[in-house]
């Protein structure tokens, strides 16, 4: 009788420490690199500043004045890429302005939310995915001081708004496994991604309605990159192209798990972060190869939660970090790119960024359409998963 | 006091037998109480006030959109059908072992007791992914097929409904054995001799004697393991294919990335009040009490 009690007691315990680990585990999904969602549009807004402020104001937002005693709140992903900004950003500020930052390693858009909801907002610089930022989040962001951010600097196919400016670029590209695939196979673009007839094995994607899978069906079936969302995105023909491989396709949920995918072989070809490729060739050292071809070059931004406390602060701080001479940083360590069009990337990571590579075909995410639109694209592509 | 007890049991002697005991002691448990009233029970309600109020005045939609998409209510369905097939599939590795850890000698069971315990002490995580590293295409269980030339494909393991129920009844199992096994221990062996005595065989004395008296264990270690399944998320996630999704996956997306939290609400509320509707219609046949332990009685 004594040992049915102890092992309830065990039972109980038990319960509470996997239940606590099942809700947790839950959430452990979320990338350490950037994990952003579809991005920016080619309908930049204009710039209305003179370009004579704008250059002063490049020159200010690159020699920001001395702020001793303030504590600056810094929140990204983490990880690497993390690591590449403060070492980029972070420590020089530090070092010309006395700035202290304290930092947090998990950006979360709901988290922004709970925050500015519940008035106890803590965080002053957030890095956010591109479905961030967007005039529908108004309620939730500061308006960015675009007096001392050099706006007209700024790559005007990322969709900046008064939200948000972008901080960094990266590609969401076609990546295969050449040992996979066999010697002289290349795909040279997102139709042989369909192709499973002259490119046998499997394929990954991302499994997020808004990831890309759509645009990049719509590509392989003959859609010019620019066309896109006009009308509107066409998820009917995406749909059909997507469901001529429908048996081969194998979802991931992370950036860990699509460089594991395509490292190991277990996929021949699948859509990637371009982080995550590089990290696979060059990290892992596996057989795997980027086709830049037809990419979707999309960024991460910076944006300011509201009644964040250190509001000017903060300003000061995106500015700096957009200046043209410090917005490449991230790029000494990381293969992704600055979002000024006047800095100069690393020479020794510069071919393997994703705005190096961009060309005509390349495709920038529409993220106005595609925050509107959302319910339906999301129905959509759980109805294709279902049948 | 003590008279008043005495007076009370001459009087109502089976009443007091069948009431548990409340005295001042039951007082330490008023701040356990009171702290999972705050922490639980105002956060679920707050977000059923939530599903109903977000957007502001939207009243039944959040529920009209979700019913709405046929997508999304074969995922509901598709969330309860995988908790009852990996609660199946918990039952029937279970039940012998838990059998057997009642008829082996007392270090025995001690040391099944302890195999079955020690995977609650890895994480979840943890083993999901081992799960993948075993099933996978180019996998542990694949390359040894292939190597030794018993296969010239690899078997779709992974990425499949079975994938999925493995993976997830490996986590369970250990609720579904304990329960039983806590019961099965109380079940005096004398009434099987009794039964051969009588001239039942084995087989007849086990499933007529035997089985019944366990079944409030089964059903208790059924019902938790259930309860539990409806709530994974990353097991189906990382081992299910297509059609595996589960709801709290949809909850998620929709709360982090898309911060409709009133939509969310409506979904996770749907989760609750469904779950809580088994709970109910099992607690009918399922004393609650012996998925805690009783300490009235025996």
């Amino acid at each position: 009788m004594r040992r049915s009690r102890t092992v309830f007691a065990f039972l109980a315990t038990s319960a509470i420490v996997v239940g606590c680990s099942s809700g947790g585990g839950g959430g452990g999904s979320a990338a350490p690199s950037s994990e952003a969602p579809a991005a920016s549009s080619p309908a930049a807004s204009e710039s209305a500043g003179a370009s004579e402020s704008a250059s002063a104001g490049a020159s200010a937002a690159c020699n920001p004045p001395k702020q001793d005693g303030v504590t600056l709140s810094f929140t990204s992903f983490g990880g690497v890429y993390q690591e590449a900004q403060r070492k980029a950003w972070l420590t020089p500020y530090t070092e010309l302005t006395g700035v202290q930052f304290t930092e947090d390693e998990n950006s979360s858009n709901a988290t922004i939310k709970s925050q500015v909801e519940a008035g106890q907002v803590t965080w002053d610089v957030v890095d956010v995915g591109n479905d961030f930022g967007l005039d529908v989040h108004k309620d939730l962001l500061e308006p960015l001081d675009f007096t001392l951010i050099p706006k007209d600097e700024m790559n005007a196919d990322l969709g900046i708004t008064d939200y948000r400016v972008p901080d960094i670029t990266y590609g969401v590209v076609l990546a295969y496994n050449t040992d996979v695939l066999g010697a002289g196979k290349v795909p040279a673009g997102w139709a042989d991604y369909f192709d499973t007839a002259k490119f046998p094995g499997k394929r990954g994607a991302w499994d997020y309605s808004e990831g890309g899978m759509f645009e990049f069906a719509l590509m392989a079936d003959g859609v010019a990159p620019k066309d896109l969302y006009t009308p509107t995105l066409d998820l009917e023909r995406a749909t059909k192209k997507l469901d001529t491989i429908k048996d081969d396709i194998v979802f991931w949920q992370s950036g860990a798990e699509s460089q594991e995918l395509i490292g190991s072989g277990e996929v021949a070809m699948t859509m990637i972060w371009n982080g995550r490729g590089w990290s696979a060739k060059n990290i892992d050292k596996k057989p795997v190869e980027i086709q830049w071809n037809q990419q979707i070059v999309t960024a991460d931004y910076l944006v300011v939660p509201k009644g964040s406390p250190n509001k000017d602060a903060a300003m000061k701080f995106i500015a700096y970090a957009s200046c043209a001479d410090v917005n490449a940083g991230p790029s000494q360590y990381i293969p992704y790119g600055p979002t000024n069009t006047k800095s100069t990337a690393n020479p020794a990571m510069v071919n393997d960024l994703s705005v190096t590579n961009a060309d005509e075909n390349s495709a920038y995410f529409n993220d106005a359409y595609l925050g509107e639109h959302f319910d339906e694209i999301d129905a959509a592509w759980q109805a294709w998963k279902g049948t | 006091m003590a008279t008043a007890d005495e007076a009370r049991s001459r009087t109502w002697p089976s009443l007091v037998s069948a009431r548990p005991r409340v005295n001042r002691w039951s007082a330490l448990a008023l701040p356990a109480v009171v702290f999972l009233i705050a922490v639980f029970l105002v956060p679920l309600l707050a977000m059923a006030l939530r599903s109903v109020t977000d957007p502001p005045g939207a009243g039944l939609s959040n529920y009209q959109q979700f019913f709405e998409q046929q997508a999304y209510v074969r995922v509901l369905t598709n969330t309860f059908w995988v908790a009852l097939l990996a609660t199946l599939t918990c039952l029937v590795v279970g039940y012998p072992f838990a059998y057997l850890m009642t008829i082996v000698p007392g270090r025995v069971a001690g040391l099944l007791l302890i195999a079955v315990l020690l995977p609650f002490w890895s994480s979840l995580l943890v083993r999901t992914f081992a799960w993948q590293v075993l099933l996978r295409d180019t996998g542990v269980i694949n390359r040894f097929l292939l190597d030794s030339g018993f296969i010239s494909e690899p078997l779709t393991l992974i990425r499949t409904t079975s994938g999925v129920i493995l993976g997830m009844s490996h986590i369970l199992l250990p609720f579904m054995v304990l329960p039983m096994y806590a019961v099965m221990r109380r079940i005096d062996p004398e009434y099987s001799r009794a039964a051969a005595n009588l001239g039942a065989s084995p087989l007849s004395a086990f499933l007529r004697i035997f089985i019944p008296l366990s079944l409030p264990g089964v059903l208790a270690g059924c019902l938790l393991v259930f309860v539990l399944a409806l709530g994974f998320y990353i097991t189906p996630a990382l081992l299910g294919g297509l059609k595996d999704q589960m709801i709290s996956q949809l909850i998620v997306q929709q709360i982090t990335q898309r911060l409709d939290w009133g939509f969310g609400s409506a979904m996770s509320v749907l989760l609750v009040a469904i779950t809580l509707t088994f709970l109910f219609v099992a607690s009918r046949a399922v004393r609650l009490r012996d998925l805690f332990g009783s300490t009235t009685e025996e």
